[in-house]
C-alpha cells in the first residue's frame, strides 16, 4: 500500500537532510569551538586585567597614603614647632610683662600650709611604660592539689 | 573550477601560515636576542628603586615637656631643564625667596655644566617663604594656569631640618645638627645614633601594580632631659647681667640636683642662635668655648679647700673646732705659702679658716692629712678623670700625683687650696656632691628618659661611690654653712640656710701668674639638711672686683633666689611646719 506523504512534511524532512548533509556544517562546529575558545581566553584575559588594574589602582592608592603619612607627620612636625615657637621663653616673657604680669619674687610669694596636703609630685610623661619581659608561670598541675585537679577536671568535663 | 579555487586558497593560507610562523620566529628571536636580555636587565634596574627611609630626628624636650629641639619642613629649589620653559619666569618668581638677584638665577640656568639636567638653585627654604610659589604651582585654579605653566621645571622638595624653637637657650647642652643630619656638641652628638634613629633601606617598585609593604621606619629616639627650661632661662639671664656688672671676660653657671646628679640649668657664654649653626665659626674661637663648663678645665682655686677640709674630716686629721694659729705663711717643700691678703689672721678654728679662707691653714690640713691620703681623696673624687656627663666634648682636668715628673712638694699645699690643678665646673661640681649628698657622689647627666616606639624609659641616678661618710659631709655643710652666716656672705640666700664657699684663683700664664686677673668661683648647695639644688658659678677675668666673694657670691645667691622660687622649695621655716607631723 502505497502511502503519501503530505507536501509540507516531505519538504522538513528535505530541509533536515541537506542540514545533515550541509558540508558547512561541521565548520560552524570547530568555528564554535575555536570561538568558545577565544571567549574563554578574553574572560580570563578580563579577569587578569580586571584583578592587575585593581591591584594597581590600590598600589597607587598605598602610594598616595604613604605620601600623605609623610606629608601628616610633616605637618605635624611643622606645627609642634610652631607651637613651641610661640610658647618659647623669649616670646612668652616680653608678652607676660606686656600684659602686666611681673616675676614672682621671695617677697611677694606667701606660703599657705595646708594640713594634710600633699602636693603631687608628677613626672613628665611622654610613653607608656615599657614592656616587661613576660614571666615564665607554671601549669596548674605543678601547683594545684589533688582535690582542685578533680573539681576542675569533672567540673570542666560537665 | 573548484579544484582551481581550492589551489589558491591553499596557496593564500600557506603564505598567511608562512607569514606568520615568520612573525613568531621573528619575535622568538628577538625575545632570546642578547639584545633583549639587555633591555630586560634594563627593564628590572628600573621597574624598581633602591630607596633608603630615613627615620625622623627624635625631638628634645625638658623635665616639664616643653620642645627644645624638633624638625621642621624647609624647601630644596631645583629646575628641571629638560621642562624648562621660561627662565625668566623662574628667576623673578624664586628670587625672593632664595635671597638671590634674578640675574644670577638667570645665569645659573642659562649656563649649566654639560649634561647637567637639574639646576639646583637654593636649599633650606623656610616652609613660609616656599608656601606662595607651592600653592601656584599646585594649584587648580584656571586663572594661575597661565603663570604656574610659565614656571613649569621648577621643582620645589620638601624635607626635614632641625628646628630650636628657644633659640640660643641650653645652646650649650643641646649642640646643632649640621644640614648632612650629624649632630655636634651637646646632647646633639652625645645621642646622635639614638636620636637620628636606623635608617631603612629597600628595594621598592616603581610599577604600582606591584606595591609591596613600604618598611616601617621608627623615628628616632626622643630624649627627656633633666633641664628646667625656665630655671634654664633664669641662669642665663643672671649669666648675662652679672658678667656684665662684673665686667667678666665669660662666666659659667650650672645648677644640679644633688640627689640624682640631673643637671637643671647649665649655662655659660657665649652662646650661639642653634638656627644658625652656621655662624659656629664667628662665635666660638675655639672648641672649649662652646660648653666651657665641661670643655675648660681651670685652676678652680678656694672652691677645693671644700674638698681639702673634706678628707680632713674624713680622716680625722681634724675637727670643726681643731685650734690654728695663722702666722700668715707656711713654707712647705722650700716655698713659702701665704694667704690671700699676706696677713696673719692668729687663732683661728677649722671654721674660722673656712670662712677666712686661710690658704695657710688649709695648706696645713694638706699636711695634716698626709700626701698619701690627701691624692686618695681626691681621685675618689674623681679629678683628672672624665665625669661621665653626657654631653659630647668632656674634657677632664689634670690632677699631678707624687711620682709624677712635674709634682713638688709644695703642690699638695697648693693643691690643697685648688692651685697647680686644674678641673672643669662639672668636675668640681660632681665631687662635691658627695659633701651636699651625704657623702654620695653623683654622677651628673642631663638625660632623664627616652622615648621609642611609644615606651618611655626613665633613666636611673647613677652614683660614682661614697668618697666620704655621710657624717663627714654633714658636718661640713654645717661647718660651711656656719662660715657664710658668721661673714655675712655675699650669697646668703634669705629664709634658706645654704653651705657654699667662695674661689678666687690666679690664672696661669707663660711666666707664671699672671697679675691681677683671677677666676671667681662660688660652690654652694642648699637647703642645708635637705639639699635640693647645687649652684656652681665661675666668671672668668672680673674686672670689677678680682674676689669671688663680690662677684661670684652675689652671683650664687641671685641664682638660687630663682631657683628655690622656680623649684617651688619653701623657705626653712616653712619646709619645717611641713615636716612636723
Amino acid at each position: 500500500m502505497n502511502v503519501t506523504m503530505p507536501r509540507v512534511t516531505r519538504s522538513i524532512e528535505h530541509y533536515v537532510y541537506a542540514y545533515s548533509q550541509a558540508p558547512w556544517r561541521v565548520q560552524r562546529q570547530r568555528i564554535g569551538v575555536a570561538l568558545l575558545i577565544a571567549l574563554l581566553l578574553a574572560a580570563v584575559a578580563a579577569l587578569y586585567l580586571e584583578v592587575t588594574s585593581q591591584a594597581a589602582v590600590i598600589g597607587r592608592q598605598i602610594q598616595d597614603m604613604s605620601a600623605e603619612t609623610i606629608t601628616a607627620d610633616r605637618s605635624k612636625a611643622d606645627l609642634q614647632s610652631q607651637i613651641a615657637t610661640l610658647q618659647a621663653t623669649g616670646t612668652l616673657s616680653p608678652r607676660a610683662q606686656e600684659l602686666g604680669f611681673a616675676p614672682v619674687d621671695s617677697t611677694t610669694l606667701l606660703y599657705v600650709i595646708v594640713p594634710s596636703y600633699s602636693p603631687a609630685r608628677t613626672r613628665l610623661t611622654l610613653g607608656a611604660a615599657p614592656l616587661q619581659p613576660n614571666t615564665p608561670s607554671r601549669p596548674p598541675e605543678y601547683t594545684e592539689s589533688l582535690v582542685t585537679w578533680l573539681v576542675r577536671y569533672f567540673g570542666g568535663n560537665q | 573550477m573548484k579544484r582551481q579555487y581550492q589551489q589558491r586558497l591553499m596557496i593564500i593560507i600557506s603564505i598567511l601560515v608562512l607569514a606568520g610562523l615568520l612573525v613568531i620566529g621573528q619575535i622568538m628571536r628577538i625575545q632570546n636576542s642578547a639584545e633583549a636580555k639587555l633591555f630586560r636587565e634594563q627593564g628590572q634596574r628600573y621597574a624598581t628603586e633602591f630607596r633608603t627611609f630615613y627615620p625622623e630626628r627624635g625631638s628634645i624636650y625638658d623635665r616639664n615637656g616643653n620642645l627644645l629641639a624638633g624638625n621642621k619642613t624647609v624647601y630644596a629649589f631645583g629646575v628641571q631643564l629638560s621642562d624648562m620653559k621660561d627662565k625668566d619666569a623662574i628667576a623673578t618668581a624664586v628670587a625672593a625667596a632664595l635671597g638671590k638677584s634674578p640675574e644670577e638665577i638667570v645665569a645659573a640656568l642659562a649656563s649649566p655644566a654639560e649634561g647637567q639636567q637639574f639646576v639646583v638653585l637654593g636649599d633650606y627654604v623656610d616652609a613660609a617663604a616656599a608656601r606662595p610659589l607651592l600653592g601656584m604651582l599646585e594649584s587648580t585654579d584656571p586663572t594661575l594656569a597661565a603663570t604656574a605653566s610659565r614656571l613649569r621645571g621648577l621643582v620645589l622638595t620638601p624635607h626635614p631640618q632641625r628646628d630650636y624653637p628657644e633659640g640660643s637657650l641650653a645652646a650649650d647642652i643641646l649642640g646643632f645638627v649640621s644640614r648632612e643630619g650629624k649632630g655636634y656638641y651637646g646632647v646633639e652628638e652625645k645621642y646622635n645614633s639614638l636620636l637620628a634613629g636606623s635608617p631603612v633601606q629597600a628595594w621598592v617598585p616603581v610599577d604600582p601594580s606591584r606595591a609591596v609593604e613600604i618598611p616601617r621606619v621608627p623615628p628616632g629616639t626622643t630624649l627627656v632631659l633633666s633641664l628646667d627650661r625656665e630655671l634654664q632661662a633664669a641662669s642665663e639671664r643672671i649669666l648675662d647681667e652679672n658678667i656684665k656688672k662684673y665686667g667678666a671676660v665669660s662666666g659659667t653657671i650650672v645648677v644640679m640636683d644633688p640627689r640624682d646628679g640631673g643637671i637643671l640649668a647649665l649655662a655659660s657664654t657665649p652662646r650661639m642662635n642653634l638656627n644658625e649653626f652656621w655662624t659656629y665659626g664667628t662665635v666660638y674661637k675655639n672648641a672649649t668655648e662652646f660648653n666651657p663648663a665641661i670643655s675648660k678645665p681651670y685652676e678652680p682655686g678656694s672652691v677645693m679647700k671644700v674638698l681639702t677640709m673634706a678628707s680632713a674630716l674624713d680622716t680625722s686629721a681634724v675637727q670643726p673646732h681643731t685650734p690654728f694659729l695663722d702666722t700668715g705663711a707656711i713654707m712647705v717643700g722650700g716655698a713659702t705659702i701665704m694667704n690671700w691678703d699676706q696677713q696673719a689672721w692668729g687663732q683661728q678654728d677649722m671654721i674660722g679658716c673656712m670662712q677666712h679662707s686661710l690658704n695657710v691653714c688649709l695648706a696645713w690640713v694638706a699636711q695634716q692629712v698626709g700626701a698619701d691620703n690627701f691624692y686618695k681623696y681626691m681621685i675618689r673624687f674623681g679629678f683628672g678623670h672624665l665625669t661621665g656627663v653626657d654631653l659630647a666634648a668632656e674634657a677632664s682636668g689634670r690632677l699631678k700625683l707624687p711620682g709624677d715628673g712635674d709634682w713638688y712638694p709644695v703642690d699638695l699645699a697648693t693643691n690643697a687650696f685648688g692651685q697647680g690643678i686644674t678641673a672643669t665646673p662639672m668636675q668640681m661640681l660632681m665631687a662635691t656632691s658627695a659633701v651636699a649628698n651625704n657623702g654620695k657622689m653623683v654622677v651628673p647627666h642631663v638625660l632623664s628618659a627616652m622615648v621609642r616606639d611609644g615606651h618611655q624609659y626613665d633613666v636611673p641616678a647613677q652614683f660614682a661611690g661614697s668618697p666620704i661618710t655621710p657624717e663627714t659631709a654633714q658636718t661640713l655643710s654645717g661647718m660651711l654653712a656656719q662660715s657664710l652666716e658668721q661673714e655675712s656672705s655675699n650669697a646668703l640666700v634669705p629664709g634658706y640656710r645654704v653651705a657654699g664657699k667662695t674661689g678666687t684663683a690666679q690664672i696661669p700664664g707663660p711666666g707664671g701668674y699672671e697679675d691681677g686677673a683671677t677666676n671667681a668661683s662660688f660652690v654652694g648647695w642648699g637647703p642645708v639638711g635637705n639639699p635640693q639644688f647645687m649652684i656652681y658659678v665661675w666668671l672668668e677675668r672680673p674686672a670689677a672686683s678680682i674676689w669671688g666673694s663680690t662677684t661670684a657670691a652675689p652671683t650664687f645667691s641671685e641664682m638660687a633666689k630663682q631657683t628655690v622660687l622656680l623649684m617651688n622649695i619653701p623657705p626653712d621655716d616653712v619646709r619645717q611646719q611641713l615636716a612636723r607631723p
